[in-house]
């Protein structure tokens, strides 16, 4: 039987996902990027393999996508991952009109449109405010662990503000609000308001049209997740493993390339 | 290949004035009238984006001030105008305006400078009067540093600048149609080199890309670029590896100045006028937002472009102020666009190249 793979090297984690010739999702593997992006993605695809139960001949298709993609010498093809998120996202939920993606080092909004094409599309690459890197410097500055930020902000009674977008700011405004003795969860709340804010002017200039999926590894932040729902009015799609989405739209790219080429 | 590429600039500046004793003169963008300069022995060389590192310069001008202007500045702070005779300020923006204030008032760098002025859209009667006056103007002032003018060599240079129009015309009309085997990377290369060649060295260099280079090219996605010049230059070569050719563009230092064909005219100055004023809209000269995005769509509708990437020099005024309303104008009508914002000689980052791909992809 012939599978497809998708691996998306991202700048935290290195997603990879396989598919079977139905294009049903056979196996997903998740690893650390660290500080090879070939290695990792070797990493990723073997992790995969194993848990799919298949060898690597078996792969009929590679499409490598995410930062790293171009350092995945094995892959097929590469694409980008907007087209990727907006492709998995589709597929995993065939209502969606935008994908909210925010990763590790930027963030993008993305226009859907049928069979999950990009309609348009705007990115956050200028500086590390209202991405993943900006979640992590906090956790690191509170002291917390990064997927515990989601739940903690969610028992806060209310949040405090921070004013700063800007990650260096922002993390000098968070060492006053502990040296002021404010709560770790209110000010983990302001955190997320802060990236939600951010992420919302993006949003705007593509506008929300139809179903919002949200996918990166921030997706994984109840506490975020429910502040861009409050925003938008309405509940967003979201996956067990969200960061899974761009790899996701890869592996389909390589499966729809070989239905292509008959 | 490389009998396409004229020498270094330092390397030319210098044989220019030791072979035909010609005075160099560093230009700043955009509009002015070569004609006049070739006729006096002046060799006009522009200074767009020369690759330097920005440090002097910013002991001068304020941090939210384009880096055309800031390089430009920073190129006469380190003394690498040594060779240069003179220099012309044609008033493009303010920002060019304030350069010129600076290095004529301030800096006392002991060289002639000149300043231009061209008249701004809305056109009226009175503004090819203006253009002329201008024109004579410049012509005078030149001529006490560096002799009379003679009218019928000037007559000759507008002639010529009509024969490089023309060639160069040439080349994007074959280039538009998938007629012209050059990478974006190359076509810019060579015709960036107007920008410092004498029409002399220039025109057969020209000539022989074009007759090289006629020829059915591979199919490639066809794009426009738009804004101040090709930026960040690492771009093209992208475009290049994605498999995408810019079939049109609507860069300040291409073909916006392309002249278009001549009306015959006597009086070379009048020509120089009528050139000016026939040339395309353009956010230096205020030209109305709408004839601007028709322009777009008629470069988009003749090559099939399905879209626009807008090469944004950060903090050019003149191309800021109207690209919110050129991006929906063009949405409106079909045409999808993609801005590349970044300093000159920043390089393309990882980001950028893939917001780049992502839009060739949502095109194709």
């Amino acid at each position: 039987m012939d599978y497809f793979a998708g691996i998306d090297v991202g700048a935290l984690s290195t997603d990879a996902v396989i598919l079977t010739a139905g294009s049903e999702v056979a196996a997903y593997s998740i690893v650390e990027t660290g500080a090879n992006s070939t290695d990792a993605a070797e990493e990723a695809l073997a992790g995969v393999l194993a848990e799919a139960e298949i060898v690597r001949s078996q792969i009929k298709r590679i499409v490598a996508t995410g930062y790293g993609r171009v350092s995945v010498p094995f892959a097929d093809k590469r694409v980008t991952e907007i087209s990727c998120h907006a492709l998995g996202a589709y597929h995993l939920f065939p209502d969606t009109g935008t994908v909210i993606d925010i990763g590790g080092q930027d963030s993008k909004v993305i226009q859907v449109g049928e069979g999950g094409k990009v309609l348009n599309f705007t990115m956050n690459d200028k500086c590390a405010a209202g991405t993943g890197r900006f979640l992590e410097v906090m956790a690191n500055k509170l002291q917390v662990a990064l997927d515990e930020m989601g739940e903690l902000s969610l028992r806060a009674g209310r949040e405090v503000p921070i004013s700063s977008v800007c990650t260096v700011f922002a993390e000098s405004e968070v060492v006053s609000l502990v040296a002021q003795n404010h709560p770790t969860e209110e000010i983990i709340r302001g955190l997320h308001r802060s990236i939600v804010n951010r992420v919302w002017n993006m949003v705007k200039a593509v506008g929300v049209n139809g179903g919002v999926a949200m996918t990166g590894g921030v997706a994984k932040n109840r506490g975020v997740v429910a502040l861009m729902e409050e925003k938008l009015g309405q509940s967003v799609h979201l996956h067990e493993e969200p960061q899974v989405v761009g790899a996701l739209g890869a592996a389909l790219l390589a499966w729809r390339a070989s239905q292509s080429a008959g | 290949m490389t009998q396409f590429y004229g020498p270094s600039r330092k390397r030319y500046i210098r044989q220019q004035k030791q072979t035909h004793g010609r005075h160099p003169f560093g230009v700043f963008p955009a509009h002015y009238p070569r004609e006049i300069l070739w006729a006096m022995n002046v060799l006009p060389v522009e200074i767009w984006d020369p690759p330097l590192e920005v440090s002097h310069a910013n002991a001068h001008l304020q941090p939210y001030i384009c880096s055309v202007v800031k390089l430009g500045l920073e190129l006469i702070l380190q003394g690498q105008c040594d060779d240069l005779d003179g220099f012309l300020f044609p008033h493009t923006c303010d920002s060019i305006q304030n350069l010129a204030s600076i290095v004529y008032d301030y800096l006392d760098i002991k060289k002639p400078c000149y300043f231009f002025y061209h008249p701004k859209a809305p056109y009226r009667s009175s503004s090819r009067q203006y253009y002329l006056e201008q024109l004579q103007t410049l012509a005078s002032r030149l001529e006490k540093q560096l002799g009379p003018l003679d009218l019928s060599e000037l007559k000759q240079r507008v002639q010529q600048g009509e024969r490089l129009a023309y060639v160069l015309r040439e080349l994007y009309t074959l280039r538009a149609r998938g007629e012209l085997c050059a990478s974006n990377t190359e076509f810019y290369r060579v015709i960036r080199q107007g920008e410092y060649l004498h029409p002399d060295d220039f025109l057969p260099i020209l000539e022989g890309f074009l007759a090289d280079r006629k020829g059915q090219a591979d199919r490639l996605c066809p794009i426009i670029l738009s804004g101040i010049l090709p930026n960040p230059q690492e771009i093209l070569h992208l475009l290049d590896n994605l498999e995408a050719r810019v079939a049109e563009d609507d860069l300040l230092n291409c073909s916006r100045r392309l002249l278009q064909p001549p009306v015959a005219r006597e009086d070379p100055f009048e020509a120089l006028a009528e050139n000016y004023f026939a040339m395309p809209p353009c956010t230096t000269k205020d030209s109305p937002l709408m004839e601007r995005v028709g322009f777009l769509l008629q470069k988009a509708a003749h090559t099939d472009a399905r879209g626009v990437i807008f090469c944004m020099v950060k903090f050019c005024e003149p191309e800021f102020f109207d690209l919110p309303q050129m991006v929906e104008e063009l949405k409106e009508k079909g045409l999808a666009s993609l801005v590349v914002d970044s300093e000159l000689n920043q390089g393309l980052s990882g980001q950028l190249a893939t917001r780049v791909e992502a839009f060739l992809e949502m095109i194709r």
